[in-house]
């Protein structure tokens, strides 16, 4: 008994304070953010709410509000994102990784700019361009807005994993007489495949997130979840604001839920370098 | 590899486009800048109504943010389109704000539409003329009036200041106790400065009707120095929504406030029932919203048609009045033939029509609006 | 020796072919748009010509944000190192599999909210009588009237950590994971201690993905806007807010770009930690 005492009971003491504050620190936030969604009336000096119910959910969904709209514009804009920069970021990482490209660092920086620089001066240059190619409006212009700001995290991403294939299996192909394609696509790409779908789950959590470009270049034709929550959280309208956050939360963990597979540690090591 | 993926992904993203545009017969676009409930009157009842009085016509309508910051957008969005050379611009009615309206109107923005809709000479305030010193006669409707005012928690504060200079006094005696959100992080801030400067600098009717003088802004050292050390005892909230936020919370107990958003967060349940407005002397500010239509609006047509629906007696009675609590746009004597006495009364419950007539003052003209920000930056807050 | 000079070449051109289409589009949708920004950021607006003046009037009027911005979020990058440096040396080192499998299930979740949210959920619960310390209240550890509230720079410190240590962390444990465990091992048997395997054996062979991971989010957090302006109601503040009010209230965007080359000049540095830590490491994988 006593043993048991001493082996299970008592290293779990500061290991379940530890965890548990770390659970307060995560969950509370978000707790907070459920009671809010479900507050119907809520006023100093009441600690928690003093009605409760689902007015607010009716609200969001009503007939002519764009709650769902917005929410499939979001998933929809966010996927091609995603296929977008894969599609540019595969080739430029295959490059950084094996090839020898003079002003290396100076490229992988490059892709940094877009998330450095307080985008609202640049957007507004990027609508007025956009205006004059009429893609302004469109769902073409939003993607490719979503994908420069992705951009950084698909081909640094994209490198690493590159980087992390063993050249010793490419040449191995080779040398029994594959194309250099044919050894890309079915050695390279599959084996650094893991890292490559790490670094979507990153463009999604971007263009879901992204709120300025897509105001400057999608409004009015194109909205998305985050205009609906941007108004919402600005006007102190906490109700709208959480259940708009809750039903952003849905594509983001559901994509995390699918790719989770493809996370695997080897690639992750490598991102950047 | 590239090309193909590319290629697929445009044609589904057309596919996606056809999908979700599913082709309507007319569609105009009605930007808001301003609170959320000021986009859910335009998406729940004025679209509707508009939608049923026209049939095949459909309202798109998107609110762009809170505060100037929600105007500045719909500033660029047109800008964007006039220096592209467009000839249909996307946005046919949109609602601005006061300083905006002048803006866009120096810069060719707006069309001129007043004088083209019934309803245009039911309205005969100055705010309907000029916007911060801008001539924009003819090419705005106001939508409604505000005015800020304080809200304060009557229970704590059974006898509030009545003036800038009471509040002075009761705020250096209860420290921490008001909170106002300085002037960057929206109106309802800049409106209680404004007052400040007003009551203090002695130079109101300069100030609200010009002419402008840049040397005016060096004699303000004193008269914000004084503000300086009043906010050494004042508590800063994050925004308008801060502000009701934080007293709803209990933080604070008096705070500036704008009157149309107190009254909708009482009636959603967030701001406890018993908290009150006060109109303090010698005044502070407010501005109406206004609707304007483009210079190239795709559909200006209907456009107006929108405005005209929108600032008609019965719609400024049923819909600004009674269901939203807002000062109406027009003349409040069209307004009042629509309404039961009692709906046009609970408007004046806390600030009264002399209150109103007395103590709502007007912003500065755009330059000095400029300089008494500028000034606050450097002497406040640096 | 002709040839070999000709493939080396020819390798060049493909390079530069496979990198171009990413290249192309980040100049084209945001260097180019970024020129005009340059221009006014560097050009007179009343008088033409070029000046200097929207740079001097940034330093004379927000010299305190730009110092309050580079200590806020210096502070809270190094915060979010230590903690997922900790994290996922727990996750590597940790003994016990319930506890390393509870953590590694706790600590996402922040990754999937965005800043807005984050910004949103934060200031109703670290405000005076928001919800943790109503919890802290309620629970007795605090009287009523000791509580504080936490919306100044503190906010926007907590905030940032929270949602962005989950990001390094989950790099970090990932670049953990994959080291060759036999040193770890060895030096267990040892008998070093886990804080010294920690600190002494895994931190320095995966210093270049922390660097990575750092910095990027030291460049996300510069340029956030929602969290500093809901959070945050006391001056100083960030320079976001700053570049945000100049457009909003003056329509001033001189000196909102010119804010903006500011924070670019900040991240700038960042960079250059990255090409030299880049260099060191050979310029390669």
């Amino acid at each position: 008994m006593s043993n048991v005492w001493r082996g299970v009971v008592v290293p779990w003491i500061p290991r379940a304070i530890l965890l548990g504050l770390f659970a307060f620190a995560i969950f509370g936030p978000l707790a907070n953010l459920l009671l809010w969604s479900v507050a119907e009336v809520w006023y100093f000096p009441h600690k928690l709410p003093l009605e409760w119910g689902f007015d607010f959910w009716r609200q969001v969904f009503k007939p002519r509000g764009n709650a769902m709209l917005s929410l499939n514009n979001s998933i929809i804009i966010a996927i091609f994102t995603v296929i977008v920069s894969l599609a540019i970021a595969i080739p430029a990482g295959y490059a950084l990784a094996r090839r020898n490209l003079p002003w290396r660092s100076l490229i992988l920086i490059a892709f940094l700019l877009p998330q450095a620089f307080p985008s609202v001066a640049v957007y507004i240059n990027v609508a007025r361009i956009f205006y004059g190619f009429g893609l302004a409006g469109t769902y073409v212009g939003v993607v490719l807005v979503h994908t420069v700001q992705g951009l950084v995290f698909a081909v640094w991403i994209a490198t690493a994993a590159f980087s992390a294939v063993d050249r010793e299996l490419e040449e191995a192909a080779r040398n029994l007489g594959a194309s250099g394609l044919r050894t890309f696509m079915t050695i390279t790409l599959p084996l650094a495949l893991p890292g490559i779908m790490a670094s979507a789950i990153f463009v999604f959590l971007i263009s879901l997130d992204e709120f300025t470009g897509t105001f400057f270049v999608g409004v009015p034709d194109v909205v998305t979840m985050p205009l609906l929550l941007f108004n919402a959280s600005m006007e102190g309208n906490y109700q709208i604001a959480s259940i708009t956050s809750l039903l952003l939360l849905v594509p983001s963990v559901g994509f995390m839920l699918f790719i989770e597979r493809f996370l695997k540690a080897d690639v992750l090591a490598k991102v950047g370098n | 590899m590239r090309r193909v993926a590319l290629t697929r992904a445009s044609i589904a993203i057309g596919l996606a486009i056809g999908m979700a545009g599913a082709v309507q017969a007319q569609t105009i676009n009605v930007l808001t800048a301003g609170s959320q409930n000021m986009v859910d009157y335009v998406t729940d009842y004025l679209g509707p109504l508009f939608e049923e009085q026209n049939p095949g016509v459909t309202v798109r309508a998107a609110g762009t943010g809170p505060g100037d910051a929600g105007s500045q957008k719909i500033f660029e969005k047109l800008d964007a389109q006039m220096s592209a050379g467009s000839d249909a611009w996307d946005v046919d009615v949109a609602v601005v704000h006061q300083k905006m309206a002048g803006q866009m109107r120096e810069a060719d923005l707006l069309g001129s539409y007043r004088g083209d809709i019934a309803t245009g000479e039911l309205v005969t305030r100055d705010t309907a003329k000029m916007a911060l010193g801008v001539d924009v006669d003819g090419y705005v409707m106001p939508m409604f009036h505000s005015q800020t005012a304080i809200a304060y928690n009557p229970d704590l504060v059974p006898d509030p200041p009545s003036s800038y200079e009471e509040l002075k006094e009761w705020v250096a005696a209860n420290p921490g106790q008001f909170g106002y959100n300085g002037i960057k992080q929206g109106m309802s801030g800049v409106s209680f400065v404004v007052g400040w400067m007003y009551a203090h600098s002695g130079q109101e009717d300069v100030l609200s009707a010009g002419p402008y003088d840049p040397a005016l802004k060096d004699g303000w050292g004193d008269v914000l120095a004084e503000l300086k050390s009043f906010n050494e005892n004042v508590t800063f909230t994050p925004g308008n929504a801060g502000t009701l936020d934080m007293l709803n919370r209990g933080e604070i107990v008096m705070g500036p406030v704008w009157v149309d958003m107190f009254y909708t967060w009482q009636a959603d349940g967030r701001v406890a029932p018993n908290i009150k407005l006060k109109l303090i002397g010698p005044g502070m500010p407010g501005q109406p919203m206004y609707y304007i239509v483009p210079a190239k609006a795709a559909n200006s047509d209907l456009g107006k048609k929108f405005v005209e629906l929108a600032t008609s007696p019965a719609v400024q009675a049923e819909g600004i009045v009674k269901k939203f609590n807002w000062y109406p746009g027009i003349d409040a004597v069209h307004v009042e033939d629509s309404l039961e006495p009692a709906d046009f009364e609970k408007l004046f419950a806390d600030v009264t029509p002399d209150d109103l007539a007395s103590k709502g003052k007007v912003f500065p003209i755009g330059p000095f609006f400029d300089d008494i920000l500028e000034s606050y930056e450097r002497q406040v807050q640096n | 020796m002709m040839t070999l000079h000709r493939s080396l070449r020819d390798e060049r051109v493909w390079s530069f072919a496979l990198v171009a289409p990413a290249l192309l589009t980040v100049g084209l949708l945001f260097i180019y748009p970024l020129g005009f920004s340059a221009v006014s950021a560097f050009s007179a607006e009343e008088e033409g010509g070029w000046t200097f003046a929207n740079f001097i009037k940034a330093f004379d009027l927000y010299s305190n944000d730009i110092l309050f911005t580079v200590v806020i979020v210096s502070l809270s990058t190094v915060l979010i190192g230590v903690f997922a440096i900790a994290i996922g040396g727990y996750l590597t080192l940790g003994e016990n599999l319930y506890a390393v499998a509870i953590l590694k299930w706790l600590y996402r979740w922040p990754l999937f909210i965005p800043f807005i949210v984050a910004a949103q959920l934060m200031r109703t619960f670290l405000a005076k009588n928001g919800l943790m310390n109503n919890l802290i209240v309620g629970s007795g550890l605090l009287e009523p009237l000791q509580t504080q509230s936490f919306l100044d720079w503190r906010g926007i410190v907590i905030t940032f950590v929270w949602k962005q240590t989950p990001f390094v962390a989950l790099l970090v444990a990932g670049a953990m994971a994959s080291l060759d465990r036999s040193m770890i091992e060895s030096a267990r048997n040892l008998g070093a201690g886990r804080l010294r395997i920690l600190i002494e054996i895994i931190l320095p062979q995966v210093r270049p993905t922390i660097v990575v991971a750092l910095i990027l989010s030291f460049v996300v957090m510069m340029s956030v806007l929602s969290v500093p302006i809901m959070i945050n109601a006391q001056t100083p503040t960030m320079l976001t807010v700053d570049m945000a009010f100049r457009i909003n209230a003056y329509g001033d965007y001189g000196v909102a770009n010119a804010l903006g080359f500011i924070s670019y000049l900040m991240t700038g540095v960042v960079a250059w930690i990255y090409l030299r830590h880049g260099v060191r490491q050979g310029g390669s994988p």
